[in-house]
């Protein structure tokens, strides 16, 4: 018989665990009571997702207020801008529910469009806005870019018109004055003294815009402002305009050649902040927004920006343009019940329309409200001094009416892209041969255009539900 | 069925489950979905095989897999050389500090993609960028010289050159540490140069690795994805220089919404992998029965 082999004591399991393994353990029960204690926030009724700190920020106070003393309660989260849309549209294709409130940026709003209207995953708000005069009450191109063969399906977040920043030191030092500039011709005009090649190589060190051929952004800035569009009332690619080839020329001219005024200083990156602050270019478009982007990541040109209006395309032209763009939509599967959608609605509309708000996103955001009833506000007199003691607001709100409309076409961004490969296949080209004649190059951008309207076309015309109805020619056709 | 035979099912179950809902259905799910036109939420129509059609004209989709190509080429051509000749240099007897160049040298791989993408769009950078510094005060390079717009999957071989290198480097070197060194010695003795013992001892020695080596090479480059997408912020940068199959499977997925015409470029890069693996497979055989 073998001897039974002796039961471990108590004392020698705990004199065998190592010191790491006591760390561990002791780690893992103050883990487990962390979890056990953390205050939990208090439970809501109902989710709201944003994509933007800022807005997460000033919407915080408001919905707190609105929490205190209303129902249903809200619970706002921020996602990042993918993880959003990726959630969106798996909530859309499948049928879940994700939040509440979704609150989505124009190009990630524009994904809700493709299919039948019956199928788009935000409720339709058409006939709610008009019931409540909402249609009249906010800046009617601010419902544009939600608004899909007629139907609305966001509530207007902004406007967001573009002016032009400028360098007020270096500008005023030269002793220009920028009211004499209507048009793009008078600016390359009367800046073009601050083209300065001051280091002796042949290549001027300051430029009068920051604009460049291979930025979307730019581009659709100048387009809508020119009249150009990517796609007509009913969603049709008119990308081979006479306009649009126009402005490719012309942009394609001020990059490059004699006539070159335009460089590349990239929004949002270090390189780019580090161009701006040395002067190497005078001007930059500046949607409301970008004012407040300015102010944090570019402080020491305080004082030293100003703003005008666009120059004009032509003598009395559209002297604005729009850049970016957000919506707060209702998703159908948040709002099953009549009574569920008019307690949401009732918040989505209290966020949106308030005065507090209003006077928020312009104090923090510098970004003015769409809601007309709000511009009379002083918090929009206010002078800037990060801006010369100008009234941005004010200026902002002037021009707030000449914002021209936008398409909500799900294939926008499709648009952009072969649009802007038109762009740089011109620009090529012009450098190759040496043509930087602007009647010459708006001919061969038109062939251009006409290879990507085709592009897109092909894409468009696979939609069932965007095809124009039998026997209608597509127009660019 | 007796409980005996049923029992290897029942245990099978759990995994079998899990494989038919993550494996089986996303397979064939996304082949009837190569098979449909997808407008939106919950919409689509069968078209048979007009997607695949479709990707026969379409131009960006062949742009794709020539700047695929080139990549893979670049990969393949100039990295997996260099690795080789790291590892010879590293593997030399008596080299000091072996272990420090070795972790030197790998290390780039264990920064993640988004890092080497973020450093090296800085570094290709127009006027502001390392090298265009570099050049400028070297060779008088024009500062405004747009690497990341003429020379896109250029600088994309040399992000994945410095990312890479190292990492094949370490296959070779377990490769040649297993290489007979009393082979190598008869060679030797027998008057073989080191070129000679190079190409007649160290590369049949190696091959089987090298052969994994390239294919894993191959199959990551066509996979090409994060890297141009992060250093073009987001695009296919200009013209599409900087679109790759992947990408513009995302592109027409994701940003398009055509799940349809998504799913068809995915087959085709399926397919695409399949016959170069079997190509690659049938070489190393038809090497074999050689040797």
């Amino acid at each position: 018989m073998s001897p039974q082999p002796a039961s471990p004591s108590a004392p020698s399991i705990i004199s065998a665990i190592p010191p790491g393994g006591w760390l561990i353990a002791v780690l893992a029960a103050l883990s487990m009571a962390a979890i056990g204690f953390w205050p939990s926030p208090p439970t809501r009724d109902r989710t709201m997702w944003t994509f933007a700190q800022p807005h997460y920020v000033m919407y915080g106070p408001i919905i707190d207020r609105w929490n205190a003393a209303n129902s249903p309660t809200i619970d706002l989260t921020m996602l990042g801008l993918v993880p959003m849309e990726r959630r969106m549209l798996a909530s859309f294709m499948s049928g879940t529910r994700s939040a509440d409130l979704l609150e989505v940026e124009r190009r990630i709003a524009a994904r809700a469009f493709t299919g039948p209207l019956d199928a788009v995953g935000f409720v339709d708000l058409t006939d709610r806005l008009k019931a409540e005069g909402l249609l009249e009450q906010i800046n009617a191109p601010s419902f544009s870019p939600w608004t899909s063969r007629g139907r609305i399906f966001g509530l207007p977040h902004d406007v967001h018109p573009v002016m032009l920043g400028y360098r007020s030191d270096l500008v005023e030092a030269a002793g220009i004055d920028v009211r004499q500039i209507e048009t793009w011709d008078d600016f390359a005009r009367v800046m073009k003294p601050l083209m300065k090649d001051a280091d002796g190589d042949g290549q001027p060190d300051r430029y009068l815009l920051n604009m460049w051929e291979t930025h979307d952004d730019h581009l659709e800035v100048l387009l809508l402002q020119a009249g150009g569009r990517f796609f007509d009332d009913s969603d049709r690619p008119i990308i081979d305009s006479e306009t649009n080839a126009r402005v490719l020329a012309t942009i394609v001219s001020w990059c490059n050649g004699p006539d070159r005024i335009a460089a590349d200083a990239p929004d949002f990156t270090a390189s780019g902040n580090k161009l701006k602050s040395d002067g190497y270019v005078v001007c930059t478009f500046m949607p409301d927004w970008m004012c407040d982007v300015w102010r944090h990541e570019l402080p020491g040109l305080a004082g030293k920006v100003k703003l005008m209006p666009l120059p004009a395309w032509e003598k009395g032209g559209r002297r604005a343009s729009v850049w970016g763009g957000t919506m707060l939509g209702i998703p159908r599967t948040a709002a099953r019940t009549p009574a569920e959608l008019d307690s949401l609605f009732a918040f989505a509309k209290h966020l949106y329309c308030s005065k507090d708000l209003a006077q928020e996103l312009f104090r923090n955001g510098r970004i003015i409200t769409p809601v007309k009833s709000h511009w009379s506000d002083p918090v929009f007199d206010e002078p800037d001094p990060y801006l010369g003691g100008q009234k941005p607001g004010r200026m902002y709100i002037d021009l707030a009416s000449a914002v021209p409309a936008r398409t909500s076409s799900p294939y926008n961004t499709l648009a952009r892209f072969r649009m802007l490969d038109a762009l740089v296949k011109l620009s090529e080209e012009a450098r190759r041969t040496g043509t930087f004649d602007r009647a010459a190059l708006t001919e061969r951008a038109m062939h251009y255009l006409k290879d990507a309207q085709h592009q897109v076309l092909l894409q468009v015309d696979n939609n069932v539900f965007l095809r124009p109805p039998q026997g209608a020619e597509a127009p660019g056709e | 069925m007796s409980k005996r035979a049923a029992a290897p099912w029942i245990l099978m179950t759990p995994f079998l489950a899990i494989f038919g809902v993550f494996f089986i259905y996303p397979v064939v799910r996304a082949l009837t979905l190569s098979c449909e036109q997808t407008f939106g939420a919950g919409h689509s129509e069968f078209i048979g095989l007009a997607n695949f059609r479709r990707l026969a004209d379409d131009p960006l989709f062949w742009k794709a897999l020539r700047n695929t190509t080139i990549f893979t080429l670049g990969s393949v051509l100039v990295q997996l050389p260099l690795a080789l000749l790291l590892a010879l240099l590293l593997e030399t007897p008596g080299l000091r500090g072996r272990r420090i160049f070795r972790v030197l040298l790998f290390s780039p791989a264990m920064v993640g993609v988004a890092f080497a993408a973020v450093i090296f769009a800085v570094v290709f950078e127009k006027r502001t960028g390392v090298l265009n510094r570099v050049l400028h005060s070297m060779i008088g390079l024009d500062l405004d010289y747009a690497w990341l717009q003429d020379h896109v999957m250029g600088a994309m071989i040399v992000a994945a050159l410095w990312m890479y290198t190292g990492f094949n480097m370490v296959f070779f070197s377990a490769a040649l540490q297993n290489v007979r060194t009393d082979v190598v010695e008869a060679a030797t003795i027998d008057g073989a140069g080191p070129w000679s013992r190079f190409v007649h001892v160290i590369v049949p020695a190696i091959r089987p690795v090298a052969g994994f080596v390239v294919l894993l090479s191959v199959i990551g480059s066509f996979q090409l994805f994060e890297l141009p997408y992060l250093m073009l912020n987001t695009t296919a940068g200009p013209d599409n220089r900087g679109l790759t199959v992947v990408m513009y499977l995302y592109q027409a997925g994701f940003e398009t919404g055509d799940l349809g015409y998504a799913s068809a470029i995915g087959w085709m890069l399926t397919i695409l992998l399949v016959a170069i693996a079997g190509v690659q497979r049938w070489l190393a055989r038809a090497e074999g029965v050689h040797s």
